[in-house]
């Protein structure tokens, strides 16, 4: 007869469980965390020339990295889904466009789709407002911190896609036909039976595309926005030492990065409990 | 009287195999009617086929006087079916209580006290009220079932089938799930099931169904198949099932 093996619970699963993994302790790898920002402040005291100029002149440009990076992934996680569900449709249009979005855009390098955003969208605006004498169009100016963050959405969005994609995959077929034989719509399953699973699967990956994104947010830096690298370059041209500059700048990149990797380590962690 | 589930002449492929040959059957409303037969003779695919997680390719299924034949009806369908499967499918990332007001609360619109009061009512009757606050993975797999069979009755359904709901369990648990069923049928609830389990078959079933390559071979009760079948390939299956 059609038998299957009785499901085992994975190691993932029983750490689900309240109470079957050993109390949240401070995760070992803060350490690091401590250990480079004790580096830079060592730095920035023991010879404050240049190092602490350095940074005063910096943290403008730390500003603007945050705020670009946060803002965009926060779009990112909306795109992502979007794309993720419009690849798994059913309905031939929106998984075509779906499919066609994430192929082409993961096709391109996100420097040539930055530059396109900042210097060839603008003409274009400009372009059809012309055609179409609509004056707002036609006197078009691209505002450079925008034009940055949605060049960032739309790129990561299309890997966030793929990223949400594999995670509504894994999520047993089973589940949704519960869901659905319960009188559920689609929308409905997903949101309440799908997607919650989903989520904790994708925390990983959703983790590293954050780290990898505010890594990558440097790129914004060659279309006119003064973020942190950009910010190191002006400091560079004034000032001709390039080695404690961007000794300086990656010791502040690191901070952010490693300060988020254990952030996502800690929320994944929580999330593996139940409410 | 009028059946409750009219399947007219029903046929599903999938690729190349042709899974349901033509087979109509009808339900009436309080029967229990059990579905036997080989691996692979279709009898998974009529039962999913019933509240449409299988569409059908041709032929008619009505369910209480509602046609499957538009996103709105099967939806109304489902509401009157609950299924109870193989490999339980409870909510992993819910407690059994969420599990049990989730759809009566999103679907039925129920408040949170109505459903937690049904909720509980239900797995009294299944024999696991305390359990209320576990996660599935907590529970045995008989004690999963009973779960799943007490969710599909929170919507109140007219309809149950169950598709081999003792297939996956450790023997010892088997009695515990047919205890359930068992008293679902003496309350007279219209049932569907597809079972090997023959001692359910001869104290609950008013009808059963064998089924061989997507057809239904006989269809008779309980006593007149065990005792004097008409078709060989139903001699030859209960020889088999029977240990005899």
């Amino acid at each position: 007869m059609d038998t299957q093996p009785k499901p085992r619970p994975s190691d993932r699963e029983l750490a689900r469980i309240p109470g079957a993994e050993p109390s949240a302790r401070l995760d070992p790898w803060w350490w690091l965390v401590v250990l480079v920002i004790a580096l830079t402040v060592i730095l920035a005291t023991v010879k404050s020339d240049p190092f602490w100029r350095i940074l005063l002149f910096v943290r403008d440009g730390v500003a603007v990295t945050v705020f670009i990076t946060a803002t965009a992934f926060i779009f990112i996680l909306i795109v992502g889904m979007l794309g993720g569900l419009g690849r798994l449709s059913r309905n031939p249009i929106i998984h075509g466009v779906a499919t066609l979005y994430v192929e082409i855009i993961r096709g391109i390098p996100l420097l040539v789709q930055l530059i396109w955003w900042y210097f060839a969208f603008p003409v274009v605006i400009q372009q059809i407002g012309r055609w179409l004498n609509i004056s707002v169009m036609a006197n078009y100016q691209a505002n450079a911190i925008v034009t940055a963050i949605v060049g960032l959405v739309f790129c990561y969005g299309a890997y966030m896609s793929e990223v949400y994609r594999a995670g509504i995959q894994s999520i047993p077929k089973g589940q949704t036909e519960a869901a659905r034989s319960l009188g559920m719509t689609y929308f409905q399953s997903m949101r309440h039976v799908v997607l919650p699973q989903a989520i904790r699967v994708i925390l990983p990956p959703v983790g590293n595309e954050f780290i990898a994104l505010l890594k990558d947010s440097s790129l914004v830096s060659v279309v006119a926005v003064a973020d942190l690298t950009r910010r190191g370059r002006e400091f560079m041209a004034t000032h001709f030492d390039p080695i404690e500059v961007w000794a300086m700048v990656a010791l502040v990149y690191l901070i952010m990065t490693l300060f988020s990797a254990r952030m996502i380590a800690w929320v994944e962690k929580r999330t593996r409990f139940e409410r | 009287m009028e059946a409750i589930i009219h399947i007219d002449n029903v046929h599903k492929h999938f690729g190349r195999v042709h899974a349901l040959q033509g087979v109509s059957l009808d339900v009436h409303k309080g029967e229990v009617v059990v579905i036997i037969g080989p691996s692979g003779s279709g009898k998974s695919t009529l039962l999913r086929c019933i509240n449409h997680l299988e569409e059908c390719d041709s032929g008619s299924i009505v369910v209480d006087g509602i046609p499957l034949d538009s996103a709105q009806n099967i939806n109304a369908v489902r509401r009157e079916i609950g299924i109870v499967f193989q490999s339980f499918n409870l909510f992993a990332h819910l407690t059994v209580m969420q599990n049990l007001t989730l759809a009566q609360r999103v679907v039925l619109k129920r408040a949170r006290a109505q459903s937690e009061k049904i909720a509980l009512e239900l797995l009294t009757k299944v024999g696991i009220p305390d359990k209320a606050q576990a996660y599935p993975i907590q529970l045995s797999g008989g004690q999963q079932q009973r779960v799943a069979i007490a969710r599909a009755l929170a919507m109140n359904p007219k309809i149950m089938l169950f598709d081999e709901p003792t297939s996956a369990l450790d023997p010892e648990m088997i009695k515990e799930v047919l205890d359930v069923m068992l008293a679902l049928a003496s309350e007279g609830m219209t049932m569907v099931v597809v079972s090997h389990e023959m001692g359910f078959v001869r104290a609950a079933a008013d009808c059963v169904i064998l089924m061989d390559e997507g057809q239904i071979i006989e269809q008779a009760t309980p006593e007149k198949l065990f005792t004097s079948p008409s078709h060989e390939r139903t001699k030859l299956f209960l020889s088999k099932v029977l240990h005899l």
